[in-house]
């Protein structure tokens, strides 16, 4: 490292900003089988051949059984039961008979217990690694942790933990590790390797700990700033939102540091503040805020958050991975499970399964499509599959009944009015052969569509009176208006929901869903983003489905302004003539200054543009989720 | 000798939770309890070796058959499968 101040860049892995001193974690040294013949380390002199190797080894596998117990005892204490399993399961590991027989077997053909333990360790991750199953797979790195253990207790060395809060820097950090540095001496975690489903980066997050992963070049960086500083600790600053590592940083970069994360603690406390409210302008205006889930699972969390219920329960979870469809019975359990997690008062939107194309499901037979996005998928399997949405129906009638709740369901890719029918029509049947056998029944279900098609989007006043309510997903429907597969990175540009031709297009939702007087959510990422969220309120949707972790900041940004801003913002967005122009008058809303607080070319928001009488702005609408 | 094939039915097969509820259960018989993934073609192992366990890839749906042999296999068939059948500490649907 040349001078001070040098700015690097990784992975943003857990948001959050973090100022101080280096603490370096390196794992041991695997040894080599030359090292361990040769020359051993020198503890392992202690050792007077196989008979005292053996027991020193199953005693210190012992040690580690009982360390990794501790652990995992202590943070499930801590009401973090997912991350104390990692550990549970590494104490049976540390003592497992695979583990130990190899090892002792590497100790009988002359290794010393230190390195027949890392070597047997190392042996038992590899078969892990190389599975095809990438939660298994993922357990390789416990399997060496428990190796690394071992070893640390043969060798009687102990981990340095940090003295002072620190910035932990590491190729890859351990959860075990992780969690046995004393709360509040981990400030941060900025990592070479890794990415942002690494095991370290998602316990970073759960821990609410600052982290940037795959940092190119971190290790050698630190060490040469260690080596020039000579025995001044180096520091550093990161900023777990940006990707952004600065070492060594310089004092006026502190500064700006801490002021980012002082700006942080105080969004946050004022976002807890806000999860008890009911969301709403600053002038009082109401908008529900909901959340999108994929699993029964996914409840509590989105509870937490303060979710007024679920926009978007995605069900294809129960449809994928498997060889067979699944059985009415096991859906009415799953359905049952999250209507009842919410209650009554917290109304749950069940997608019908949004499957085939892409995503192959080898029960459904389908054929091989050349343009999928285009293909058979979600309503339309309708037309080839009928018994399995008719099921899903079925399980639904019955999973409202019995949680006491009534059930919303929503038909995904909706194209004509010919698609309305037909899902307004099995959701009939399927609720008369409920009855006809007999089963729980809930007494109705509110019935919506997504809009997603541009067809469905322009027809939107006819669709309207059929329905009871519109969710937009905003992913799909610029996917469509926009021509751009959402997969294709060169096309990235244009998946930008903010494009005026897509906000048009929800305007004209808006304006035809009020004629008939039903509300319109929107689920995509749009609803998600603060800007976004504020952009959507301004056009005169009701409710915003977002995953859980996005609702404070788009409670924030929503109680930050007033309908008269927002009108302001409703009429730009209807008049600008490209993404950036809506972006930046939203962010300046959202309070976002960091970017671009300088309002573009007022020239043009003054431009009339036909097309915005569309925008019939909304005043002091009654609270949709009546009408709901 | 008892032999039984089960089904896995949880959502990510035995991993870690549930193989570890499966090797602690396992391990609390006096009989050798050997485990062999059906579906995937494997060969006997021990099924109270977590690490032999994870390794035999059980995903959701495959069927493993467990070979236990001892004194108290009757007691111990039943108690693998009744926590097998009960989803080994997770919701299975």
């Amino acid at each position: 490292m040349p001078q001070a101040g040098l700015k690097m860049k990784g992975i943003a892995a857990a948001p959050g900003v973090a100022v101080g001193p280096i603490w370096r974690y390196c794992p041991p040294q695997v040894e080599t089988a030359a090292g361990a013949a040769g020359q051993t380390a020198p503890t392992d002199h202690a050792t007077t051949g196989v008979d005292g190797a053996v027991p020193r080894l199953r005693s210190a596998s012992e040690e580690a059984a009982r360390q990794l117990a501790a652990l995992a005892a202590c943070i499930r204490g801590l009401g973090r039961a997912e991350e104390a399993e990692i550990f549970e399961a590494q104490a049976l590991i540390a003592t497992d008979a695979a583990l130990i027989d190899e090892a002792v077997r590497h100790i009988e053909a002359g290794s010393g217990p230190v390195a027949a333990v890392q070597a047997a360790a190392e042996a038992a991750a590899a078969v892990l690694a190389a599975l095809d199953d990438e939660l298994i797979a993922a357990r390789a790195a416990d399997v060496r942790d428990v190796g690394a253990r071992i070893a640390r207790i043969l060798t009687g060395d102990v981990l340095q933990l940090p003295a002072v809060p620190s910035i932990a820097v590491a190729d890859d950090l351990p959860p075990s590790v992780t969690v046995e540095i004393p709360p509040g001496l981990l400030i941060g975690i900025a990592l070479a390797g890794g990415s942002r489903t690494a095991h370290a980066a998602i316990l970073a997050r759960s821990l609410a700990i600052p982290a940037i992963v795959g940092v190119t070049g971190l290790l050698e960086a630190v060490h040469a700033g260690v080596e020039r500083l000579g025995g001044r600790p180096l520091r550093a600053a990161l900023d777990g939102e940006t990707g952004e590592l600065i070492l060594d940083p310089r004092s006026s970069q502190e500064i700006q540091f801490h002021g980012r994360k002082d700006a942080l603690a105080t969004k946050h406390a004022e976002a807890i503040a806000l999860r008890d409210r009911p969301c709403a302008t600053a002038d009082g205006e109401r908008v529900r805020l909901v959340a999108n889930i994929g699993a029964p699972e996914d409840a509590p969390r989105a509870l937490d958050a303060g979710a007024e219920g679920v926009g978007l329960f995605r069900t294809e979870f129960l449809f994928m991975s498997r060889q067979t469809a699944p059985t009415e019975a096991e859906q009415v359990e799953a359905y049952r499970r999250v209507l009842a997690a919410f209650g009554p008062d917290r109304p749950v939107v069940v997608r019908l399964a949004d499957i085939g194309g892409d995503k192959a499901i080898p029960y459904l037979g389908l054929p091989h499509e050349a343009n999928p996005f285009l293909g058979v998928r979600a309503i339309r399997l309708a037309y080839t599959s009928r018994d399995l949405l008719l099921t899903q129906l079925k399980a639904i009638w019955q999973a409202g009944a019995l949680a006491g709740v009534v059930p919303h369901v929503m038909a995904p890719m909706i194209a004509t009015l010919g698609d309305v029918e037909l899902f307004l029509s099995l959701r009939d049947e399927a609720r008369d052969r409920v009855l006809a056998d007999g089963l729980p029944c809930a007494e109705r279900m509110v019935s919506g569509i997504m809009v997603e098609i541009p067809s469905a989007a322009i027809m939107a006043a006819e669709f309207a009176r059929r329905v009871d309510f519109f969710s937009v997903g905003t992913n799909d429907l610029t996917q469509y208006t926009l021509a751009a597969d959402r997969g294709n990175a060169i096309l990235a540009p244009l998946q930008d929901a903010l494009n005026p031709a897509v906000l048009r297009l929800i305007a004209g939702v808006v304006a035809g869903a009020d004629r008939a007087g039903i509300p319109v959510a929107v689920c995509g990422e749009l609803a998600g983003d603060p800007e976004g969220a504020l952009v959507l309120v301004a056009l005169g949707v009701d409710e915003l489905s977002a995953d859980a972790g996005c609702l404070d900041g788009v409670r924030a940004a929503i109680s930050s302004v007033t309908r008269a801003e927002l009108d302001e913002l409703a009429r730009v967005a209807l008049s600008a003539l490209e993404a950036k122009t809506v972006r930046a008058l939203a962010t300046e809303l959202a309070g976002g200054g960091r970017r671009n607080r300088a309002r573009q070319s007022s020239g043009r928001r003054s431009a009339r543009v036909p097309g915005s009488a569309v925008a019939s702005v909304k005043h002091g609408r009654a609270d949709p989720s009546s009408a709901n | 000798m008892k032999t039984i094939e089960l089904e896995i039915r949880n959502p990510s097969g035995l991993h870690a939770r549930p193989a570890a509820l499966f090797v602690k259960t396992a391990a609390g018989f006096q009989s050798r309890v050997a485990l062999q993934n059906v579906t995937r073609g494997t060969a006997p192992g021990n099924a109270k070796s977590i690490l032999t366990v994870l390794a035999n890839g059980v995903a959701r749906g495959h069927i493993i058959r467990l070979s236990i042999d001892g004194e108290d296999e009757e007691t111990a068939a039943r108690a693998l499968s009744e926590a097998v059948a009960a989803g080994l500490g997770e919701a299975i649907e």
